[in-house]
């Protein structure tokens, strides 16, 4: 079965089925957090991904293992897009030894190397000039592996974007700058940090190519991220890809939601809910039935509390570890 | 056996080991065609072009960062900030990033990079002269290293290049013309082995960087005052050789830490530390420490002389402590 | 299956809260996303939406409004509908745990230290850290000297050369304690002049003395001593030192002592049983190369140990004529510090104090001592069966040795070894 839309993508049912399938691993997952939070499972802050996760899904399904993405604070979906096991995330995230770093970091130090994923950050900006390192060094061993940078409008008005963007744009890397727009910084609205309304726009200032998508649409991040990673394998160098999104949460959990946008706001965008639409789609277009996508949510819902489940089983670090890995 | 400049044999250092290793790559801001403003990479473009000589734009934050990632995913960076001043604007990335990303990620990535930055007060003003050293030792994850002849720079550049962890680099302007022998073939120098550049009895002085070339002036002078003085060069301030240090003063009872970098808190500090709390029953007087003055580097040159030391305040600090 | 209702963590550092009010009725039906209580944190009222469908149910004895509890506390479930005919509060045990507390640092009382009395009279004396311990080392009194550094502080040099000064002048002998004057005690009660006779009479320690008690006290806690005993037939020994001591006669030489004898067959015997004859030596187990035995003498100033060289190499005749030079200089206080040095093995004869069996203590870094008992005749059993009994001369050895080096059965071989080369010192000249 395939996919039509108005902009002529084509998908196997199979590519399909699989967006779909991310997003909901992503959802659910996240979804665990959140009752593990506030049971007092998880001894730090973590900030949920709920309501972006197309743009995590669409992107990373262009990715191969060897490809690198390096992320943000809010960093879950892009670890579980890039494909790292969800019983690792939320371990970590609850600080036991079985987590990915063995509890040393938390939600914003998730690593895993073996599926391309190089860490979710504390710090914003860094991402992008990661990322584009790793484009420097796929080029200098003459593969043709990609750098991702995850990071949001916050993350557009720090230095690390010009300085990496700059570079990326003059030395031709093979990087994807992925800006997640879901309008505030924190607290802060976009609006109020800068005066230009359009991210994608300041590709141009450093002379290449600026997208902007409907972040909400896995299909129009899957295709503007398909071109990008495209471009920048065959050695054509970096795209900036802004995706308007929203996250349905606060800025991090347990903090108050409410005093710098309207419960309105929330509401609509939560009506635009990219597993909703999607799962529309596919329905519409005959590409899934109910029944299937019913099966997938169980079996899925399944994974998620399993893996829940086994971290919160899990035991706590060795505290005699703490001082390994400081030098190779 | 041949006699080189500092610098010359620091960049034979890293010709041979680019030649050794095509991930290796420079980047810092005129160290491509030009060969560096200090001459350190004469040579090395022609040999291996734009990908691996790398001129940057100045992003100092942004060519750290993005060689952080380069390095994370195999590449082998060396950074030529030129002035340790310049390196600043990416403590954030050093500190947070580089030095972090191995202990964080419980082993599971490596970061092996070279930070090279021109140290110390050279008639250089206050935006040109940073030494710093003791700030770099206090993080865990980074190495610190602080040659000061020919040898050791080559010698220490290239076990800095491979090794598979970040290093922080300093090389004293004063030192970059410094002539001494560097030996054939090929020759690296371990991290944590100081060198005792001379063997006395009366007191130990441990320098760092070029105060260990003044510390030689002064040691001169103080033969004429019938006091020999044991003179050590650290060469690695992390990991430092504590036990070398140890051994001296077990022998001198007695230590003189100099250093141009301002106290408080400054190397001398930790080592005269360590010293106290490992060799107490070894010290005939308090472990004294000589530092350049609490300023920022001056400009005009007798502004310079007052601030550091100088082969006649090592003299006199030294000739101060055998009477303690 | 129902889902937990608990009070929510706003907040990292948040342990406590209270229920505000509940938003829903008990029994009511509520869908995942509605708005379900509020709850009172540090901060503000906080409206918390419901994680999961279901039919609530409020906990019955849960906290009450206003209620400060725990974080992690529950308070209620959300039923699905196909449960909720079954549901029932389950009992306490299923009460989940509250969330551990951040930690709060223990606030220890900040305490003024008492004000230290000053003492007008007497004035601190400053030594350095290594001054202080060349001193120890060099059996210098530190107190008395001199400081030249600043301050008046006492420094290296201002030790070596109060040492230097003491060695010239003669090595002090020990002060004597003063016998009483007045010997006869008299039945009524003493005068004050008579009181002052019988106070305790106060000497400084003497370097020499400070330092065999620092010694001795170091090999206390330090060795792992254990003492074996054994009664030898020393019968022959006595036959084999009366027969050296006619032939001395004759030919003039100094006759071996039994010290000479015992020295002779021990390092035979140490010759048989190296580890007797080694040392530990921070982590390393040293094996000594030669055998140097130290006999212990008495004299006025003490106890002092001069030692026999090399004595696997050494003849009866050449030991007797060494250790009679090493006895009289020790007695004359002119033994050098060469000559007590290097032991490997100690003899000590207490054997002339009537003294049987004892309990050395190990000269470290040496490995044992060998304890001499007196030489007496006794009745012993010469044969079981027939009952027979002779008078023979039997004298005790007392070996202490140091069980962090060496085992009891090792040990013991040892001193059996011994035992053997005394009862048949014809066993000797096997070599």
């Amino acid at each position: 079965m395939l996919i039509k839309n108005d902009t002529d993508l084509v998908l196997t049912k199979e590519q399909a089925v699989k967006l779909l399938r991310t997003m909901l691993l992503i959802r659910y997952c996240e979804e665990q957090v959140v009752k593990s939070y506030a049971r007092g499972d998880i001894p730090g802050g973590v900030h949920m991904y709920i309501g972006e996760e197309a743009v995590a899904t669409g992107v990373c399904a262009h990715l191969r293992d060897d490809d690198a993405v390096f992320s943000t604070h809010r960093g879950h979906g892009h670890a579980i897009a890039k494909g790292m096991k969800p019983e690792k995330i939320i371990a970590e995230v609850m600080g036991k030894a079985t987590g990915c770093s063995g509890g040393r970091g938390g939600s914003m130090h998730l690593f895993d190397p073996s599926v391309g994923f190089y860490g979710t950050s504390g710090i914003v900006g860094p991402s992008i000039l990661l990322a584009s390192g790793a484009g420097y060094a796929a080029q200098l061993a003459k593969n043709d592996r990609v750098g991702v940078a995850f990071f949001g409008d916050g993350g557009s008005n720090n230095g690390a974007f010009h300085e990496g963007l700059n570079m990326a744009g003059a030395w031709q890397l093979p990087v994807i700058f992925v800006c997640e727009n879901n309008m505030y910084a924190t607290e802060v609205p976009f609006s109020y940090a800068s005066k230009s309304p359009s991210i994608a726009g300041r590709a141009q200032g450093y002379g290449f190519p600026g997208v902007e998508v409907d972040g909400n649409n896995v299909l129009a991040v899957y295709q503007a991220a398909g071109e990008a990673v495209s471009r920048a394998r065959s050695g054509n160098g970096p795209t900036l890809i802004e995706c308007h999104t929203y996250r349905t949460r606060a800025h991090s959990e347990g903090m108050r939601d409410t005093g710098y946008r309207t419960q309105a706001e929330v509401e609509a965008w939560k009506a635009r809910d990219p597993i909703k639409w999607y799962k529309a789609t596919l329905m519409a277009d005959g590409t899934a039935t109910q029944e299937e996508i019913d099966a997938l949510e169980a079996a899925i819902q399944k994974t998620a509390e399993e893996a829940a489940n086994f971290a919160r089983q899990s035991p706590m670090p060795d505290p005699t570890t703490v001082t390994n890995y400081l030098f190779s | 056996m041949r006699e080189l400049t500092f610098t010359d044999a620091a960049r034979e250092g890293l010709a041979e080991e680019m030649a050794r290793d095509d991930m290796i790559f420079v980047v810092g801001e005129g160290i491509g065609a030009r060969g560096g403003n200090f001459n350190t990479t004469v040579g090395l473009y022609d040999l291996y072009g734009e990908k691996r000589l790398r001129d940057t734009p100045i992003s100092e934050r942004g060519f750290t960062g993005l060689c952080t990632g380069a390095a994370v995913l195999g590449a082998r960076p060396v950074i030529d900030f030129m002035f340790l001043d310049f390196e600043l604007d990416a403590l954030g990335e050093i500190i947070n990033q580089m030095s972090r990303l191995r202990w964080m990620s419980n082993g599971q990535v490596k970061v092996p990079i070279v930070l090279r930055g021109g140290v110390g007060l050279a008639s250089t003003g206050p935006h040109h002269s940073a030494n710093l050293f003791s700030i770099f030792m206090h993080l865990p994850g980074l190495h610190v290293v602080t040659p000061v002849f020919p040898a050791d720079a080559k010698g220490l550049l290239k076990t800095s290049i491979r090794t598979d962890d970040p290093v922080i680099f300093l090389e004293h302007k004063k030192l970059m013309k410094l002539k001494g022998p560097v030996p054939d073939g090929e020759h690296l120098v371990p991290f944590g082995q100081a060198s005792v550049v001379r063997q006395g009895k009366d007191l130990t002085i441990v320098g760092i960087s070029f105060t260990v070339i003044e510390a030689l002036n002064a040691a001169n002078l103080l033969e004429k005052e019938g006091i020999s003085a044991e003179v050590i060069d650290p060469r690695t301030l992390a990991p430092l050789d504590l036990a070398t240090i140890l051994e001296s003063v077990s022998k001198t009872h007695r230590l003189l830490v100099v250093d141009e970098d301002f106290s408080p808190c400054g190397a001398g500090a930790e080592i005269a530390a360590q010293v106290m709390e490992q060799g107490f029953y070894e010290l005939d007087a308090p472990v004294r420490r000589l530092n350049g003055a609490f300023v920022p580097g001056p400009y005009s040159p007798p502004l310079e002389a007052a601030v550091i030391p100088s082969a006649q305040s090592i003299a006199k600090a030294a000739q101060a402590l055998m009477v303690e | 299956m129902a889902f937990e209702i608990t009070l929510p963590r706003l907040g990292w550092d948040m342990v406590e809260g209270s229920l505000a009010d509940w938003l829903k009725k008990d029994g009511e039906f509520v869908k995942a996303g509605e708005l379900l209580f509020t709850v009172e944190g540090d901060k503000a009222i906080q409206e918390i939406e419901a994680l999961d469908s279901g039919y609530l149910k409020t906990l019955p004895d849960g906290p009450q409004k206003g209620e400060k509890v725990p974080v992690g506390t529950l308070l209620g479930y959300l039923v699905p509908e196909e449960e909720l005919a079954e549901f029932h509060f389950p009992g306490p045990a299923l009460e989940p745990v509250p969330v551990q507390a951040v930690a709060q640092p223990a606030g220890l009382p900040l305490e003024t230290p008492a004000p230290v009395p000053v003492d007008g009279h007497k004035k601190r004396v400053y030594i350095s850290p290594y001054a202080r311990r060349l001193a120890q080392g060099l059996g210098v009194d530190w107190q008395g000297i001199h400081g030249s550094g600043k301050g008046g502080r006492i420094m290296a040099l201002d030790v070596e050369q109060a040492a230097l000064m003491k060695q010239k002048t003669t090595v002090p002998v020990a002060v004597p304690m003063p016998s009483p004057s007045v010997s006869t005690i008299s039945a009524i009660q003493p005068t004050a002049a008579q009181a002052a006779q019988y106070a305790a009479e106060r000497h400084a320690i003497t370097p020499l003395r400070k330092k065999i008690a620092e010694h001795m006290a170091y090999s206390a806690h330090t060795s792992a001593p254990v003492t074996l005993t054994t009664e030898v037939d020393a019968t022959e020994l006595v036959a084999l030192r009366k027969a050296l001591k006619e032939d001395s006669a004759i030919t003039g030489q100094p006759a071996p002592s039994y010290n000479d004898l015992l020295a002779k067959l021990s390092c035979l015997a140490l010759l048989e049983h190296p580890l007797i004859n080694a040392r530990i030596e921070g982590e390393e187990v040293v094996q000594m190369g030669t055998v140097n035995i130290a006999v212990a003498v008495d004299t006025e100033r003490g106890l002092i140990v001069p030692v026999l060289k090399d004595v696997q190499t050494k003849t009866l005749r050449q030991l007797a004529r060494e250790s009679a030079v090493l006895i009289e200089r020790t007695r004359s206080g002119s033994i050098t510090y060469e000559e007590l040095q290097g032991a490997t093995f100690t003899i000590t004869n207490l054997g002339m104090f009537e003294i049987d069996a004892f309990t050395p203590i190990i000269d470290l870094p040496q490995c044992a001592i060998l304890g001499v008992g007196r030489i007496a005749p006794k009745q012993v059993v010469v044969d079981v069966e027939t009952e027979k009994v002779a008078i023979r001369q039997c004298m005790m050895l007392s070996l202490t040795f140091d069980h962090r080096l060496v085992d009891g059965a090792q040990a013991a071989r040892f001193l059996q070894r011994v035992k053997r080369f005394i009862e048949r010192p014809y066993l000797w000249m096997a070599g």
